[in-house]
């Protein structure tokens, strides 16, 4: 089914370490002095590539996975999965010349979920010793026979290869958690000096958030798979106050978190690209109010991906389209599966998205999922038409019989040792076009436009339908050119028909991952982390409102 | 009783108490949130997941100078915690100076508040499994598709400075919600309550309003435009979450905010509500009480916000309280609008033309000068004519400022509890009336249900 250009990549890629993408080309080793300079002599700290510490969960932590999901099975599960979950967090933020926040959190704990009947119970502690366990154990599974006991329902679970002992990293090469507080702290400085040289720039705020994720998982069936992934998000927030104190504008998003190292920081290049947004947020004070009414849009990816994410990411979730999340995030306007499957044109023929665990770079790329299921991608829609939703074990059953596909797309994921898995978003890329055309070729394409830059507000109803994003910065297209800076822009529309207004895609060279950190979905409520891809677009006649 | 959730007062202190002696640091604070959480979740008529965790999470807040960082861990033998103390300490020796640090907080008095039910900390996994199948059986009757959520939490939390500051809290709280959908997919209805005290959650109330408001009524169209709206309660608290965080002196001071001053300054002291609004947070609140202390060990005090229009005080850290030489005031730990003494019924039969909202969805801010927010209607939105509710009609997106909202209300009904967060778990607690206001911007259609 799956002819799409994405390799599929589910035993993940420690070659690709050593080539620290896109990074080579732009940084020396002057940069990074230049960097570090406003902190003290602790010095420049080069992570080596073959430190990563995929062995930081030792065999003793293996044997008490191994206990949990054998005091569940004895206790009477018909099958049972289980976590142990290390997650650190480090946060450093700044505002002007000031440290707002420096933040390290360590989580660790253990986890089990049992299936009793159709029935599922979840349990966790923090206590890893073996008594704690095998209470917890024995109550995931007594959860889930009260339950099974109360509302029973069947549940099959698609067929998944056994995977012994597997282990993966995500592709980086600088560990964030190895480079200094000092040197991300001098970064971040330096980045908001350069931004309040600019006239009319008040305020500045920036962080970097750096994430690692060590998951030992575990099945009844006799997966062992060891995985540690890390995220970083950097971020900076400038604003702009009018002379007479009247008006303020801020540009952020000005960057996007990834699934990388801290490499991805360094080639951002805030300190070089701080007078740019400065300058933008200032220019933001004197733009036009946009005229509302019927504009073509031009999206940068930068504002695209979000969209995609909200309109194209959830409702393609299997779970909503079934009503699992009808008390909270919401069910989908892809319902039901046997009326929109193969059927619903959602955009144009040259309109394809692909769900993907395996793009280098993505926040959602792993190497096996929270079933032991390996990382693949496949498409969502083809030749624009929608052909497939995002799956787990659990589910892959209820639309086998419509797509043909019996296993699952491996979109289980829990947070955290806390967490119960279930199904997440991977990254979900729109392809760029077939012909290369660059930016400039693509805003050439309109006489009368509007183009946005970087994700702003943005809000979209619980079926996915009606949708309304604004963006950072806007500029008045004229005549196939840039012509003035816009502002108080959103873009607002129907789902279905936002998409079949697509028009041009630019190619392979205005590619670019989105991404964000606060993906929401299940209650206890539980964030995912996703990436989505696409190239610079062209959609036509869409409303524009002022939301001045 | 039973025993509490979470560690005890005198485990708390003596944790805390190694953390302070294993501290090197000029200044030290630390914060525990220990506790349980427990929860049941149903879809599609059946439990689609149910769990429980026990966590105790401790924030070590290491300073050298003005130099500060923060640790947390869950790991907390002797020789972890020690790690974990070493660790902020190596983390605040690197930090650069922060100018803006607060030295740590002394002994303070708190009130104290008895915010921990038992019935709600002792609630067991099956009490919550009938809850779930009563809701299952309500929907049933009525051929509709039941989806629902119950959160429960208890457990207790602590901060200690090493000036001497000590303060600890045990709470619970539960919510409990329920989305009963047609099986067609073209009705919705929801229904929501939470509390600290289990006995006040209304389950089978929960479940019939619920029920009802996914009555089997064809929906129609109805223009975009701006309405007299009667928001019920959750709708109010789902905005007054958001109000909450405008009480900001220092953004107000900075020009950032509807508060600030265009001459400078903020706008404490003017009229800038109708004088029906009165906005307050008190800690001991009767079931939405909170702690009575910040997270810095800041004595959170009752305190009015806006009193009959007049926007009476802003909540001021440390820091700006001392640059603008006045007392400092802990933010809000809850949120209370003052009600009224119109019933629900009352404003429906006063409105010619309205619509009724139950509760909103994807609520996010637009422009923080006149606070506006924009969102969708969700699970129970109807058209009132003649002073009757004549038919539900399709959801919308509204562009609203909440500032314009609280200068156009009309009535108002006794105030009450809410299930404010979008996603139903225990949040702030939001306390609020039903509200009839002019002129609500319903900008857009929705084809949601």
């Amino acid at each position: 089914m799956s002819k799409l250009p994405l390799p599929v990549n589910h035993l993940g890629s420690l070659s690709q370490e050593g080539a620290p993408l896109h990074l080579a080309r732009q940084f020396s080793r002057r940069d990074f002095l230049k960097i570090a300079s406003a902190g003290s002599a602790a010095g420049v700290l080069l992570a080596s590539s073959s430190s990563v510490a995929a062995q930081s969960l030792t065999s003793t932590e293996r044997e008490l996975l191994q206990h949990a999901i054998d005091v569940a099975m004895s206790a009477g599960a018909d099958y049972a999965d289980g976590r142990i979950i290390r997650t650190q967090f480090e946060a450093i933020g700044t505002r002007e010349q000031t440290i707002t926040q420096v933040q390290n959190t360590d989580s660790f704990g253990i986890n089990v979920r049992a299936l009793v009947g159709g029935s599922w119970g979840f349990s966790a502690t923090r206590n890893l010793n073996r008594q704690d366990i095998a209470n917890m154990a024995r109550e995931a599974v007594a959860i889930a026979r009260a339950n099974n006991s109360v509302a029973p329902a069947p549940t099959t679970l698609a067929p998944v290869d056994v995977y012994p002992n597997e282990n993966w990293v995500t592709p980086h090469s600088i560990d964030p958690f190895s480079v200094s507080l000092e040197e991300k702290a001098a970064l971040l400085l330096n980045a908001n000096a350069e931004a309040l040289r600019e006239q009319n720039i008040r305020f500045t705020s920036s962080s970097i958030l750096s994430v690692k994720e060590e998951r030992l998982v575990a099945t009844s069936e006799g997966s062992f798979i060891d995985q540690t992934l890390f995220r970083i998000n950097p971020s900076m927030n400038i604003t702009a106050i009018s002379a007479d104190g009247t008006d303020f504008q801020s540009r952020s998003a000005v960057v996007e978190p990834a699934g990388r190292g801290y490499e991805y920081v360094l080639g951002l290049d805030l300190v070089g690209n701080a007078p740019r947004w400065a300058e933008e947020a200032a220019m933001k004070l004197n733009a036009v109010s946009v005229e509302p009414g019927q504009w073509d849009l031009v999206l940068q990816p930068s504002n695209l991906w979000l969209t995609i994410h909200e309109a194209i990411g959830h409702p393609t979730e299997l779970d909503r389209a079934y009503g699992y999340e009808a008390n909270y995030a919401g069910t989908s306007f892809l319902h039901p599966p046997e009326e929109v499957l193969g059927q619903l044109r959602l955009g144009p023929e040259f309109m394809q998205f692909v769900g993907n665990r395996t793009e280098v770079g993505g926040c959602a790329t792993i190497g096996w999922d929270d079933e032991g299921v390996p990382a693949e991608s496949w498409p969502i829609i083809e030749n624009g038409v929608f052909v497939d939703y995002q799956t787990t074990r659990e589910q892959a059953a209820w639309i086998e019989s419509l797509t043909g596909v019996s296993r699952s797309h491996g979109c289980a994921y829990g947070q955290n040792w806390e967490s119960m898995p279930f199904q997440r978003m991977p990254n979900v890329s729109l392809m760029p076009g077939e012909e290369d055309l660059s930016e400039e070729e693509v805003i050439a394409a309109t006489d009368r436009g509007i183009l946005i830059e970087g994700r702003g507000s943005y809000s979209i109803d619980q079926q996915r339908y009606n949708l309304q994003f604004a963006g950072q910065v806007f500029w008045e297209i004229r005549n196939g050119q840039k012509y003035q800076m816009l502002r108080d822009v959103a873009y607002v529309g129907r789902t279905p028909e936002f998409w079949n207004s697509l028009d041009v895609l630019g190619g392979d060279s205005t590619y670019f991952l989105g991404a964000s950190f606060g993906d929401a979905k299940g209650q206890p409520i539980q964030v995912n982390a996703v990436s989505h891809g696409c190239p610079i677009s062209l959609f036509r006649n869409i409303d524009i409102i002022n939301t001045a | 009783m039973a025993e509490q959730k979470g560690l005890s007062t005198n485990d708390l202190r003596s944790i805390s108490d190694r953390i302070l002696l294993l501290s090197q640091a000029d200044h030290c604070r630390v914060n525990i949130d220990s506790g349980w959480r427990g929860y049941t979740r149903v879809a599609t008529n059946r439990i689609t997941s149910a769990g429980g965790r026990d966590n105790t999470e401790i924030t070590i807040t290491s300073v050298f100078g003005n130099k500060i960082a923060t640790v947390s861990t869950n790991r907390f033998d002797d020789s972890e915690l020690e790690q974990a103390v070493r660790r902020s300490e190596e983390m605040a020796r690197l930090a650069p100076n922060n100018p803006e640090y607060m030295e740590e907080l002394g002994p303070q008095n708190f009130n104290r508040v008895a915010a921990y039910y038992d019935s709600t900390g002792s609630l067991e996994p099956q009490t919550r499994a009938e809850a779930a199948a009563l809701a299952i059986r309500q929907a049933q009757a009525a051929n509709q598709v039941a989806a629902s959520y119950m959160d429960v939490r208890a457990g207790t939390s602590a901060v200690a400075t090493s000036s001497g500051l000590f303060g600890s809290h045990s709470s619970t709280g539960v919510a409990y919600t329920l989305t009963s959908r047609s099986p067609d997919g073209l009705q919705s209805g929801w229904a929501g309550d939470e509390a600290n005290d289990w006995n006040n959650i209304e389950s089978t109330r929960v479940a019939a309003d619920a029920v009802r408001k996914c009555r089997n009524w064809n929906k129609t169209a109805l223009e975009p435009g701006e309405y007299t709206a009667i928001l019920e309660p959750t709708a109010v608290g789902m905005l007054m979450l958001r109000m909450m965080n405008a009480f900001n002196q220092r953004t107000a001071d900075e020009g950032r905010s509807y508060f600030s001053n265009p001459a400078g300054g903020n706008r404490i002291g003017e009229i800038l509500f109708d004088e029906k609004v009165t906005l307050y947070s008190d800690p001991a609140h009767p079931d939405a009480e909170t702690a009575p202390f910040s997270n810095s060990g800041q004595p959170v005090s009752p305190k009015v916000w806006v009193n009959a229009g007049k926007l009476e005080s802003l909540s001021r850290s440390r820091y700006w309280a001392k640059q603008q030489d006045q007392e400092p005031i802990a933010g809000p730990s809850n949120f209370i609008m003052q009600g009224g003494d119109s019933s629900l019924e009352e404003m429906i039969a006063s409105t010619e033309r309205g619509v009724l909202l139950t509760r909103f969805w994807y609520i996010r801010g637009l422009n923080p000068r006149i606070v506006s927010h924009t969102g969708l209607t969700r699970d129970g939105t109807f058209l009132i004519e003649n002073g009757r509710i004549s038919r539900p009609v399709t959801n919308f997106r509204f562009n609203q400022s909440l500032i314009a909202m609280l200068q156009n209300v009309e009535m108002l009904s006794p105030s009450t509890r809410v299930a404010a967060s979008e996603n139903s778990s225990v949040s702030t607690p939001i306390v609020v009336p039903a509200l009839k206001v002019n002129g609500f911007n319903l900008s857009s259609v929705s084809d949601a249900i």
